[in-house]
């Protein structure tokens, strides 16, 4: 899920050119999926068929700056969970949240211990992109090794500790091993990114997470 | 009292991308306790000051997603053993929306009458089609 695929890639610039039949070719691959998406939520199929409608709608306004390193399903899933979420909120399903940091001249969101308040390490949209590719790049390579050599529970671990948020020992009674087992597993993942993130001569400061090795 | 929601989960939520039961439980918990509240603002703070989070990129890459032709292979039952019962993870322990919403695509495919689907498909281009920009 890296990228847009070579097909999608050719068939996003036949749209840009205008070309109905790719347009079309586009509605017919992906309208099932965001239907699904949204009508999971809403359980009404014609309130549902109107969110993907405008989800293609805003996909087709948007695609001037659609970047084509973006793999096309996610770009669509993201189009249709925002305008879900409109939706949402239209019909008063969703609650609004208050602003951040309202109450308090400090927010709640400075990170604790040794580590600099967040406040104080803001840097340049380029710079973050780079930060996110490399923890990318250095997770998909460690996955795809898991992966290649069948370590599903290795995977399956980290999903749980990084993607679920759940605690170590909940994540041992769910995968049937000892706490000690996913402390390893959590501690090698980590130590792979953090050093990913030192070799680009990056700031670990900004992945809270990579020190957490509790 | 703990609270049954994860961090990592409320950051899912902020984006639609926690099962559709976990979403209104949320919801409904977000009515009740003022405490939730607080802490996605503070997750939207967090954002706003450009901090990172691993389940966050984990989940707009699809870092651990099959592809849809693994979900194909998984729902035809032609996957080897462990490989399978990992998808059955991913689907339904993580509770991947992305790819919950690509299995209900497939199975519906496999039922649905074609010209329900047609008809569908059609509307949606016959009401886009005029943001087509033609070069």
């Amino acid at each position: 899920m890296s990228s847009t695929s070579e097909s999608d890639g050719l068939l996003i610039s036949r749209i840009r050119g205008g070309e109905d039949d790719a347009w079309q070719e586009l509605i017919d691959r992906f309208e099932g999926r965001l239907l699904a998406f949204v009508e999971s939520r809403l359980r009404h199929r014609a309130a549902s068929e109107d969110v993907v409608q405008e989800t293609f709608i805003a996909f087709l306004t948007s695609l001037p700056n659609f970047d084509t390193t973006r793999p096309l399903e996610s770009y669509l899933f993201s189009i249709a969970a925002h305008k879900l979420t409109d939706h949402l909120r239209r019909e008063g399903r969703r609650p609004a949240l208050p602003l951040a940091g309202a109450g308090s001249s400090q927010g709640d969101w400075d990170l604790p211990g040794p580590q600099r308040p967040a406040s104080s390490i803001a840097r340049s949209g380029e710079r973050r992109g780079l930060e996110e590719t490399a923890l990318v790049h250095a997770a998909a390579q460690l996955l795809a090794y898991w992966r290649n050599r069948g370590d599903w529970e290795k995977i399956q671990c980290a999903e749980l500790l990084f993607v679920r948020g759940i605690a170590n020992k909940d994540a041992a009674a769910k995968l049937g091993v000892s706490e000690q087992t996913i402390a390893n597993h959590k501690f090698d993942f980590l130590a792979k990114l953090r050093a990913a993130v030192r070799q680009q001569g990056l700031s670990e400061d900004v992945f809270p997470e990579l020190h957490d090795c509790g | 009292m703990k609270s049954p929601f994860t961090d990592a989960e409320l950051e899912a939520y902020l984006d639609e991308a926690l099962p559709a039961e976990a979403m209104s439980a949320i919801e409904s918990a977000l009515r009740q306790t003022p405490e939730l509240a607080r802490r996605l603002t503070a997750i939207n703070a967090r954002r706003d000051a450009d901090l990172h989070s691993l389940g966050e990129i984990w989940r707009r890459h699809r870092l651990t997603c099959p592809t849809r032709a693994e979900l194909g292979s998984y729902l035809l039952g032609v996957l080897p053993d462990q490989h399978a019962a990992y998808v059955a993870f991913h689907l339904e322990e993580i509770g991947c929306r992305y790819c919950q919403a690509n299995r209900a695509d497939l199975e519906e495919r496999q039922t649905e009458t074609s010209e329900a689907g047609k008809q569908r498909r059609r509307k949606y281009f016959e009401s886009s089609a005029g943001y087509l920009r033609r070069e």
